[in-house]
């Protein structure tokens, strides 16, 4: 069984000029100690793709035409609303790109993921080394205990005096390693991380792609990282999916997508990124490629 | 005929305090000096917090210097009078970073594209008729179409918002642009189109370029110069391919080592 599987997912989303086809066709497979990587432009489904994955698209707008997701056997798309709570932030784990509008303004960091170790610990009480009976303050104490080493994990140093810190007094990175703490805490088994990186530094980013790895490493989960980097993916991914108005046009192993893409629109992402040899004027945009290609 | 940084400090603050205030305020520029040559893409590099922002700042005369000069074709920018400045300030345009907040919402493309005439009317004295004209020939000149004209910045795709963005700059017939991390919100393929696009318009007008990123390979792409500043110091300057090839300090080897390259075999994940 794998770990995730997504088959034939099509997706329609409704606005006020009526319903549109977002996902056509969606296959996805990912295993323990595997890093995909999903690329794609804006607007190509990467981020609906992953939200569907914790079942987060809202019933209202959207609606599923065709297709199954399997996270460990569950059915994610029929599954209660009760079930679904016991896989977000616990068995599955999501970081989203801005970490400051993800983060309560008015709490203080060690607030927040101690709600979160609580949180988790109510359907798995190991998450806080406790067994079921522990009196209300034991919890609250060894949750605390549990952030303070979560923001160590993420290399955040002091963190027992940090964790009374409120979000604003972190930096952008820092703010965004606790975002990984808070996906962590509930030692998820599967990763989606939306764009964790683009408002970062590319020192910062280095620590975090490296951080990720680790946590793979360690705890053999598998994780779904969304970017339009292909740097990014080059360096962490074992996999790689690429979109393209909400399609797949390709998947497979890191190496053999970005060096023997079969794609044109691959070919294209890889072309139209500057490297060391490219010479001025010489860059191509994705349309001539495309136009090209037909 | 070109722009020369010279020894320039910033400091912020500090608060006022008693007589015994040992606050000396945030010093976001520390004695930075560049000369950028006309007609050239001059790169300034840094992470956020670098001083990057405040600097481009600082050549607007959107701050004033706590120390130091910035001259323009030889004239003191902060020793101006107002009226010498506003005229200096329409032959020094800018391009911002997010084209979303950068053009507002409730103007069309035409008066967004249109204000810089107005503001500079003194100068350039068009009639509604021939601001219109011009408005034309600008969009078209960065890629737009006529019909774009009357059509609301919120109809736009990120990277003609962008587009919109440089033909605003241009609208004044500027010699010097400075561009703000003008491709960061932007999706590689855009990214490589808009990118063109400033390399042609270079070439077309004669530009000299001020171009603020934090991507190296952009950087590389589409400059001549480059400068690294961190922490509000200028760390090295020099031609892009002498500084990225022999990188002379620690913190620009940093910063080359830490850039993402697109070619899986040159992971650091991997070597084992």
């Amino acid at each position: 069984m794998s770990l995730l599987e997504i088959t034939n997912l099509n997706l329609a989303m409704r606005s006020y000029e009526g319903e549109t086809q977002i996902l056509h066709g969606i296959d996805l497979k990912i295993e323990r100690g595997e890093i995909w990587g999903m690329v794609g432009e804006t607007g190509s489904g990467k981020s609906l793709t992953g939200l569907s994955i914790s079942r987060l698209i809202p019933a209202a707008t959207g609606r599923y035409l065709a297709g199954a997701i399997r996270f460990e056997g569950t059915d994610v798309l029929n599954a209660t609303e009760r079930e679904m709570r016991k896989l977000r932030g616990r068995k599955i784990g999501m970081i989203f790109q801005d970490p400051t509008t993800n983060l309560n303004p008015a709490f203080r960091i060690g607030t927040q993921l101690v709600d979160v170790a609580l949180h988790a610990a109510e359907h798995d009480p190991s998450v806080l080394g406790l067994s079921g009976n522990a009196s209300r303050r034991e919890r609250r104490r060894a949750a605390r205990q549990v952030a303070i080493e979560m923001l160590g994990k993420v290399g955040i140093s002091d963190p027992a005096e940090r964790i009374d810190a409120y979000p604003h007094q972190f930096s952008g990175g820092m703010r965004q390693r606790m975002l990984i703490a808070m996906a962590m805490i509930g030692k998820p088994d599967l990763l989606i991380a939306d764009e964790p990186t683009t408002a970062l530094d590319v020192s910062v980013q280095a620590q975090i792609l490296r951080l990720i790895h680790q946590l793979v490493l360690e705890r053999d989960i598998g994780v779904l990282m969304i970017t339009h980097n292909l740097g990014v993916v080059a360096q962490l991914c074992s996999h790689v999916a690429v979109m393209y108005r909400g399609r797949i046009l390709e998947t497979g192993p890191v190496r053999t997508v970005l060096k023997q893409p079969s794609h044109a629109y691959t070919r294209a992402l890889l072309a139209a990124i500057p490297t060391v040899h490219t010479k001025r004027g010489e860059l191509r945009g994705i349309g001539d490629i495309m136009a090209e290609a037909g | 005929m070109s722009l020369d940084i010279l020894n320039v400090t910033k400091i912020f603050g500090p608060a006022r305090g008693g007589i015994l205030s040992r606050d000396e305020g945030f010093r976001a520029l520390d004695d930075v000096s560049l000369h950028v040559p006309k007609g050239s893409s001059f790169g300034l590099v840094g992470e956020s917090g670098s001083g990057k922002t405040t600097l481009t700042r600082c050549i607007l005369r959107l701050e004033n210097l706590t120390r130091g000069r910035v001259l323009y074709e030889g004239t003191d920018i902060h020793g101006l009078a107002q009226r010498d400045l506003r005229r200096l300030r329409a032959r020094l345009q800018i391009v911002f970073q997010d084209p979303y907040a950068s053009l507002n919402p409730r103007m069309t493309i035409h008066d967004i594209v249109a204000e810089p005439l107005l503001i500079h009317r003194d100068l350039f004295r068009l009639s509604a008729r021939q601001r219109s004209e011009r408005v034309l020939e600008l969009l078209e000149q960065v890629g737009l179409r006529s019909e774009h004209l009357f059509r609301y910045p919120h109809e736009f795709s990120g990277g003609q918002r962008q587009r919109i963005g440089i033909a605003r700059a241009l609208a004044s017939r500027p010699d010097f642009l400075i561009l703000d991390e003008p491709t960061s919100a932007l999706d590689v393929s855009v990214q490589a189109d808009v990118l063109n696009l400033l390399h042609r318009l270079q070439q077309e007008l004669g530009l000299t370029y001020f171009f603020i990123s934090h991507d190296l390979g952009v950087i590389r792409y589409i400059c001549d110069d480059v400068a690294v500043i961190y922490r509000g110091k200028l760390v090295e300057q020099g031609p892009v391919a002498e500084i990225f090839d022999r990188p002379r300090s620690d913190y620009t080897r940093m910063l080359l080592a830490a850039m993402p390259d697109p070619d899986p075999d040159k992971s650091p994940f991997r070597q084992s």
